[in-house]
């Protein structure tokens, strides 16, 4: 292992109000992958940002190279040789390979742009990155996994990038494209980059790193090599306390319960002919890579698609759901992957987030009852434990985690004896995690019936009662719970159309 | 947390600390600025403005904009007007009608919005066209009137909506106590009701309500046609205050009734805002405007001054929206 | 620190205010001292308050019908002279276009909270503003009427009016297309089969000057064309003016733009153009030339050699692109009314009111200029840039 290049010592950092950054502590040595872990709100995003030049340290010294420095802006951060990849990709998806990575810095031959010497440029950079990626491509026709790769590409396109920050680089991809990443990371520890990893994914850090930093409130907690520390103790050392966590190893669904949702031939553009059951106070998982159908399949369901054909009963009654609002009715509630994007009205309370479905009952003849409102939504911060100030709070100032909790209590509130999880634990913190799988276990018991989208195999085999594998848009497999392996459950997810053919 | 919640606070002061500043200082600096006469002229100007603002509120909550609201408001007062002295309708039909075609192209453009699915601006800017042309053809572009007091027929008009003798005063300015009523309304509707709720809950996001079992579409028609209901009432107040009503015009009347809108704190972006804002933005700039008239500054100064408290109440809006951002973060 | 900034955002806005308040008092203040009464011993010239300090100086609101002509300003001129003759403080103001009713009669309104003496109005709209003049009346606050003036006034506040005779001064135009030996000719030669067409382009068919222009034309025109086809001549294009005539030699047809902005004069004079036979046009007002010698590309096309070299043109009123075109002859030539006469008569006849003499109309007159007589010194005189 190289010598140390990086060394934050002693950080601080304070906001109105709030302490952020309490003596942080971080060491970068060439070639070697650092993984930097905390919950949310631990303090990550707030030193990568000292590190970037985004802020200004209050307090602290950074050494580089064995020489104290001050990193004034990110144009400073980067001419120095520290670089970012973000964790949202900041592409323009119009442009080629080639102008995206030289944005900014064109070559050009007097007024004009010098294109073939970009692409060349692009093209000696991306093959010396060992990257099958063609520089005069469009970025949206790439993949999300290409798309990642051309932004290190452009992080390491200024030629000195000695340090590179990946924050959470994986959340976007598949299983087969997050090796590809790891391959691709491990080129570049050869070449002596220093490379700092945020994740939330604890698997990886055991496959992709050297030694992990754990953050917690703002403080170090403490450096370990990876290789001597299980996953366990790391998420032991990031939320200061012990995490229960048990696989299932048989269905807690009694063999005749009542089926609640039964889906025959659901069909659209990307849904083949999918049909599924689901039982009262069952957890079923749906698996599959990114891709495989499985959203698209519950956006059918809770009718924000339409459907070509394809029939869908509810308690053995077939229902015509033509739009959320029939979904709805229907009992059938959806908790969509993309919280901010189709869960939640960021602008509007923890209160008026929890009623919006429920309105109706809520409302007098006229007006509508704010009174009612507040206790629903009280009675739900109290039962499912969510962390609010008062329930007028702005839901955009909740964290990740709480923020589900509120789409859970929307649903709720609703009646939905139907809940659709689609991927319930992207972006959440580990300790949020657990709560949230507690919630759902509490949930199945009480006789709701759950739904649950994950690309995280260990948390579909923990929490699933049977898992439905999916591939290409359609359903290649079901496993019970006592079946299920990882090995199982990717043969299916990987069982393209072709081979089942043969 | 509390800083946040201190910054909202602030965001209700100001609007009412600014209208109250300007008042004052007109009437320190202006010639009998601070007269019941000055005054109710400056209510009367903002009758109409203010109706088109409580109405297009709603629109610009929900995310959209509305372009149409002064040239469907000049349509509406002119058919009115027409149906009136040409036709020979009873008043109250034509006062009818008016609110009609308000509705009427309020709900053309909902559906072109809602169903459609064009841009609001496109959508509206077609209608800010067709409304215009509309009026013209129909009264063949003559200027229409509505009755004046002293008339026989219809003299009421001008009693019942801008000025009568009330309460021992001449010429008490009645039209306030519809402004205050449809204020009234407005605001209950808009903080109130079901219908309110979902109007935020759309500005704020849209994919989310539809998911949430609100049909977007359906509510969005409505939000449209309520504001054109409210354009068809600020018609009506327009004539009462103007009487004589020009075809061709309107254009440049829906930036009264946006900017008031807009300097009133709700965001251009949707998802946030009051009606007690918007009805403070409009009263700020019937004060700038008749304060200004009342400086013996011409009609250029108005404009440049309207404009610089429309950039620099945004402003304020942006610095706001970025403190609570950054408390959030941290 | 947000409330230092918000306190200084609204310090700078109040400076702001207050320097174009200086600067709007001052120019109150220099027409102001030009005059007799100016040497008050008093010299309070700080103050900005027009009539608070030396209540003599009579004030009287000077309210037109827009600033967007040239006309206008001459109008202003006169008046402004006129002040500073009779020693009495006006306050001349107009809305930015001849549509925004509204913004006249706020902008009235606001002059009437100041209690004055007279007040000189061309309204846009009588029925706008009938209020406001009962107020007058009851109020005695003698009102008079200019240019366009209040017509069909009921409250008895307007006085009198200082105006040009709007249909005797476009009757005028008529004439002299009846002088034109081309254009006779043409009018004599005319058949059913091929009539010719003779063309008025107006702004609007609201405001009574452009009206009674258009209506004086007209009705004149038609009174010559008689004389060589009689019972042929035909009066189309606008419902209000309409009087058609089966198989018509002579067309006198009447454009009236949608809307007074340029660009819709514009396309009013090019559907014009378009008509066969056109032999000559009439344009109403400046607002009308403006446009018309748009679509002609500013006049060029009138010149020798030119698209619309053989069409006869007359306009109305002045300023430099009507000026430019009747001195290079592309223009037959224009009738101008005495805007400086306007102002100055309506300051006049207001002072007079406001000190109780009686007054009665004024006919400030119209004149004919072309290539020939446009740079003698009376007409010079008359024709505004």
């Amino acid at each position: 292992m190289g010598e140390v290049i990086l060394k934050m010592d002693g950080i601080q950092k304070y906001f109105p109000g709030v302490h952020a950054l309490d003596n942080a502590h971080l060491e970068v040595r060439a070639g070697e992958v650092m993984a930097l872990v905390g919950e949310n709100g631990a303090g990550k995003s707030t030193l990568m940002k000292i590190l970037t030049g985004i802020y200004q340290k209050d307090g602290g010294s950074i050494e580089y190279f064995g020489q104290e420095i001050e990193i004034h802006g990110p144009r400073d951060a980067q001419s120095k040789g520290i670089c970012i990849v973000h964790q949202e990709l900041n592409l323009m998806q119009d442009l080629t390979v080639a102008e995206n990575i030289f944005i900014g810095r064109e070559p050009s031959k007097g007024l004009f742009l010098n294109q073939g010497e970009q692409n060349r440029m692009t093209e000696e950079l991306l093959s010396s990155l060992h990257l099958n990626i063609n520089a005069r491509t469009q970025i949206k026709r790439l993949t999300v996994a290409k798309q990642q790769m051309v932004e290190i590409a452009k992080a390491l396109s200024y030629q000195n990038t000695k340090v590179l920050i990946m924050d959470e680089p994986s959340t976007a991809l598949t299983a087969s494209e997050i090796e590809d990443l790891f391959t691709f990371i491990r080129q570049l520890k050869a070449t002596g980059v220093g490379i700092v990893y945020i994740s939330h994914r604890m698997d990886e850090l055991k496959q992709i790193t050297d030694r992990i930093t754990v953050m917690r409130d703002g403080q170090y907690v403490d450096t370990v090599n990876t290789a001597d520390t299980t996953i366990d103790q790391v998420v032991q050392m990031m939320v200061g306390r012990v995490i229960y966590e048990e696989p299932k190893s048989h269905s807690n669904v009694p063999p005749d319960a009542e089926v609640v949702l039964e889906a025959e031939g659901l069909t659209s553009l990307d849904v083949k002919n999918v049909s599924f059951k689901l039982h009262k106070g069952e957890i079923l998982g749906f698996a599959g890579l990114m891709g495989a159908g499985r959203t698209e399949t519950m956006r059918l369901l809770c009718g924000a698609d339409k459907r070509d054909s394809g029939t869908i009963k509810v308690r053995g009654k077939e229902v015509n759901i033509r739009s959320p609002k029939d979904a709805v009715n229907a009992g059938i509630g959806y908790l969509s992957e993309d919280r901010k994007l189709f869960g939640l009205c960021l602008g509007l309370s923890v209160a008026d987030n929890t009623a919006l479905p429920s309105l109706d009952k809520l409302s007098g003849p006229l007006f509508v009852d704010d009174g009612k409102i507040h206790k629903a939504a009280t009675e739900y911060v109290d039962k499912i434990r969510i962390k609010t100030p008062t329930v007028k709070t702005l839901i955009r100032s909740l964290s990740g985690g709480n923020q589900q909790k509120v789409v859970i209590a929307k649903w709720l509130h609703r009646d939905c004896d139907v809940l659709i999880f689609d991927e319930p634990t992207k972006g959440i913190d580990v300790g949020a995690k657990s709560e949230i799988y507690k919630l759902m276990n509490q949930l199945a018991a009480e006789g709701k019936s759950i739904i649950m989208i994950s690309s995280e195999l260990p948390e579909l085999l923990r929490m699933s009662d049977r898992v439905v594998v999916m591939c290409e848009g359609r359903v290649t497999g079901e496993l019970d719970i006592s079946e299920a392996t990882q090995e199982r459950i990717m043969t299916f997810a990987t069982k393209r159309e072709l081979e089942e053919a043969v | 947390m509390k800083l946040n919640e201190k910054k909202i606070d602030m965001q209700k002061v100001l609007a009412p600390a600014a209208l109250v500043i300007l008042y004052v200082f007109f009437s320190v600096v202006g010639d009998g600025f601070l007269s019941m006469t000055v005054f109710k002229n400056i209510l009367e100007s903002s009758y109409y403005i203010g109706f088109m603002a409580f109405g297009v509120t709603f629109i610009i909550i929900t995310g959209g904009i509305d372009l149409s609201l002064g040239t469907v408001m000049m349509c509406a007062a002119l058919l009115g007007a027409y149906t009136f002295k040409q036709l020979h309708f009873p008043l109250i039909v034509s006062l009818l009608v008016a609110v009609l075609v308000g509705a009427v192209f309020g709900f053309l453009n909902g559906v072109m919005v809602a169903k459609l699915k064009l841009p609001p601006f496109i959508a509206t800017l077609g209608t800010m066209m067709m409304s215009q042309g509309f009026g013209s053809i129909i009264t063949k572009v003559q200027s229409q009137t509505w009755p004046t007091a002293t008339e026989p027929v219809g003299g009421w008009f001008k009693k019942v909506f801008i000025r009568a003798d009330l309460f021992g005063v001449k010429g008490f300015p009645v039209g306030v106590f519809w402004l205050i009523g449809f204020f009234v309304i407005a605001a209950l509707i808009l903080h109130k009701t079901k219908f309110g709720r979902y109007v935020f809950a759309i500005g704020s996001n849209e994919e989310a309500a539809r998911l949430s079992g609100i049909n977007v579409d359906n509510w969005k028609i409505a939000v449209y046609t309520l504001s054109g209901i409210f354009v068809g009432l600020s018609g009506i107040m327009y004539a009462a205050a103007y009487t004589t009503i020009t075809p061709g015009t309107g254009n440049g009347q829906e930036m009264n009734g946006i900017t008031g809108v807009v300097i009133g704190g709700t965001s251009m972006s949707g998802g946030s805002g009051t009606m007690v804002g918007t009805l403070i933005g409009v009263f700020i700039m019937s004060v700038l405007k008749t304060g200004l008239s009342n400086l013996n500054l011409q009609a250029p100064w108005q404009t440049f001054f309207t404009g610089l408290v429309v950039i620099g109440a945004v402003l304020l809006d942006i610095q706001r929206t970025k403190a609570a951002n950054r408390v959030k973060k941290s | 620190m947000n409330k230092k900034r918000l306190f200084a955002a609204i310090l700078s806005a109040a400076m702001m205010l207050s320097l174009a308040a200086c600067g709007g008092g001052d120019k109150g203040g220099t027409s102001g001292s030009q005059p007799s009464g100016g040497s008050q011993p008093s010299g309070g010239s700080s103050t900005s308050q027009p009539s608070g300090g030396d209540g003599e100086k009579i004030f009287i609101p000077v309210m037109a019908k827009g600033f967007q002509h040239q006309f206008w300003q001459a109008v202003k001129q006169g008046a402004d002279a006129a002040a500073a003759d009779l020693g009495v403080e006006i306050y001349f103001d107009g809305p930015g276009s001849e549509t925004e009713i509204d913004k006249q009669v706020n902008m009235v309104k606001d002059q009437m909270a100041k209690n004055p003496k007279a007040m000189a109005l061309a309204a846009l709209s009588t029925d706008a503003v009938k209020e406001i003049l009962a107020e007058c009346a009851e109020k005695n606050i003698p009102v008079i009427g200019f240019d366009s003036g209040v017509p069909d006034d009921t409250s008895g506040a307007v006085k009198a009016t200082a105006a040009t005779n709007n249909e005797a001064a476009a009757a005028l135009a008529a004439e002299k297309f009846g002088e034109h030996e081309g254009l006779v000719a043409k009018m004599q030669a005319a058949t059913s089969a091929e009539p010719v067409v003779i063309g008025c382009i107006s702004q609007d068919a609201v405001s009574a000057s452009v009206t009674g222009r258009t209506i004086g034309f007209v009705n004149k025109m038609a009174e010559i064309a008689e004389k060589y086809q009689p019972g042929k001549v035909s009066i189309e294009g606008h419902t209000l003016w309409e009087k058609k005539v089966a198989d018509p030699a002579i067309i006198i047809r009447v454009e009236i733009s949608a809307t007074t902005e340029a660009t819709a004069v514009q396309t009013a004079a090019t559907s014009l153009l378009g008509a066969k036979g056109l032999a000559a046009v009439f344009c109403s007002n400046e607002g009308a030339v403006t446009g018309f010698l748009a679509a002609v590309s500013d006049g060029e096309d009138l010149a020798e050699g030119g698209r619309y070299a053989d069409l006869v043109v007359a306009g109305f009123d002045a300023g430099a692109a009507q000026k430019n075109a009747v001195r290079q002859g592309w223009f037959y030539g224009s009738v101008t009314q005495d805007p400086y006469q306007i102002g100055y008569k309506a300051v006049e006849m207001a002072v007079k009111a406001a000190n109780g003499e009686a007054v009665s109309d004024v006919d400030t007159g119209a004149q004919w200029y072309n290539a020939e007589n446009i740079d003698d010194e009376m007409i010079a005189l008359l024709v505004y840039d």
